[in-house]
């Protein structure tokens, strides 16, 4: 009875969501509004004005830079609530359930991730350094890096991930992304420009291209490495399990 | 008769909007029916996706490129929207954030109260 009623007040809710969508502009068409206002000077542009090949990494690194310095500043953030809730791991303190499993764990799953880690993780700072010429950037990197982790935690156990990534190396990279666009950033303000800049006026014109490229790589890495690392700090805060 | 053939062209025309405002409904239905937290942040999670596909989509143009410029490509039609995308990692990034938290208050949660039963949590008091 309640689920009837819920499910015909979602059905009328879909009704009126699909009546909003007949009267939107047809999708797919280049007479869009959301692409006649500012898209062809990004896409015509953005090669010169944000020094990335991929428009995309332009957009998020250079005209919406303080966008993604806020979206780092939320992933800190998120990592701080989780450690505030749950705390940090300790291996004197804690275990995990992997640990305490009694089942013998795959000899096929040990050798498979045993290979095919270090590919990942070349995988991932590929994405890392390529994106701004190719897909990727830093945040997919950084997921793919966060990844690598946790399948090696689930299938070598807690202790290994902990001992192989002390804490007092994972405290300075898991604020690498606000650091990477402090330093970036700060350069600009240093020459007399506005923050996230990316320029320095003193070096000739011809060095330009190759000092945005760099501090933009700056930030790439920041990202990638701080992501990476936070995903692999929530989830080993989340696996711990307090000894008995 | 005419016009239902133009609705449907219109609706046809637009699936990518219809799919994303059925899993945005799955994700409703998910929310409000289920009691336990974690399947009812999973629906949280299906409402965040569907919002994803549909602003996504509304950047699509009909066989447009990846915006990556190389050589070789110059016409400005052949890409499609990368706003839409920029935008959408931050929505993912956000996404992704605010599950990490709501899951380790969850997990806290079970360890304090044993349940994670919406309806039981409210007895509880």
């Amino acid at each position: 009875m309640k689920k009837g009623i819920i499910i015909f007040a979602v059905f009328l809710f879909w009704l009126l969501l699909v009546s909003a969508m007949v009267s939107l502009p047809p999708m797919g068409s280049p007479e869009n509004p959301a692409y006649s206002h500012i898209v062809p000077r990004y896409l015509e542009e953005g090669v010169e004005e944000a020094g990335a090949h991929n428009i995309i990494t332009g957009i998020i690194l250079n005209y919406r830079g303080y966008d993604t310095m806020g979206e780092v500043t939320v992933i800190l953030t998120a990592l701080m609530g989780v450690l505030a809730v749950l705390g940090r791991e300790n291996l004197l303190h804690h275990t995990s359930k992997v640990d305490e499993s009694t089942i013998e764990r795959s000899v096929i799953v040990k050798c498979v991730v045993r290979l095919l880690v270090p590919f990942i993780i070349l995988f991932a700072l590929y994405i890392i350094l390529h994106g701004a010429e190719s897909p990727g950037g830093g945040f997919q990197g950084g997921a793919i890096l966060g990844a690598s982790v946790i399948a090696l935690t689930l299938t070598f156990g807690f202790s290994l991930t902990v001992k192989k990534l002390p804490l007092k190396y994972r405290t300075v990279f898991e604020s690498a992304g606000p650091l990477g666009f402090f330093i970036s950033g700060v350069i600009g303000l240093f020459c007399g420009l506005n923050f996230l800049t990316y320029i320095i006026p003193s070096v000739a014109p011809a060095y330009q291209d190759l000092i945005r490229h760099l501090l933009l790589l700056i930030i790439e890495i920041g990202i990638g490495v701080g992501g990476g690392t936070i995903i692999a700090s929530v989830f080993l805060a989340m696996e711990k399990v307090g000894k008995e | 008769m005419n016009d239902l053939t133009e609705l449907f062209n219109k609706l046809f025309v637009n699936f990518n909007y219809i799919v994303a405002a059925t899993l945005f409904v799955i994700g409703l239905y998910t929310v409000i029916a289920k009691s336990n937290l974690i399947k009812k942040f999973m629906g949280l999670n299906i409402i965040e996706t569907s919002v994803f596909l549909f602003i996504v989509s509304s950047g699509a143009i009909v066989g447009g490129k990846a915006p990556i410029i190389g050589e070789g490509v110059s016409s400005k039609t052949a890409f499609v929207n990368p706003i839409p995308q920029a935008l959408i990692l931050t929505g993912i990034v956000v996404a992704m954030s605010t599950t990490a938290v709501a899951l380790s208050l969850m997990i806290k949660l079970y360890e304090q109260c044993g349940t994670l039963n919406a309806d039981k949590l409210k007895e509880l008091k």
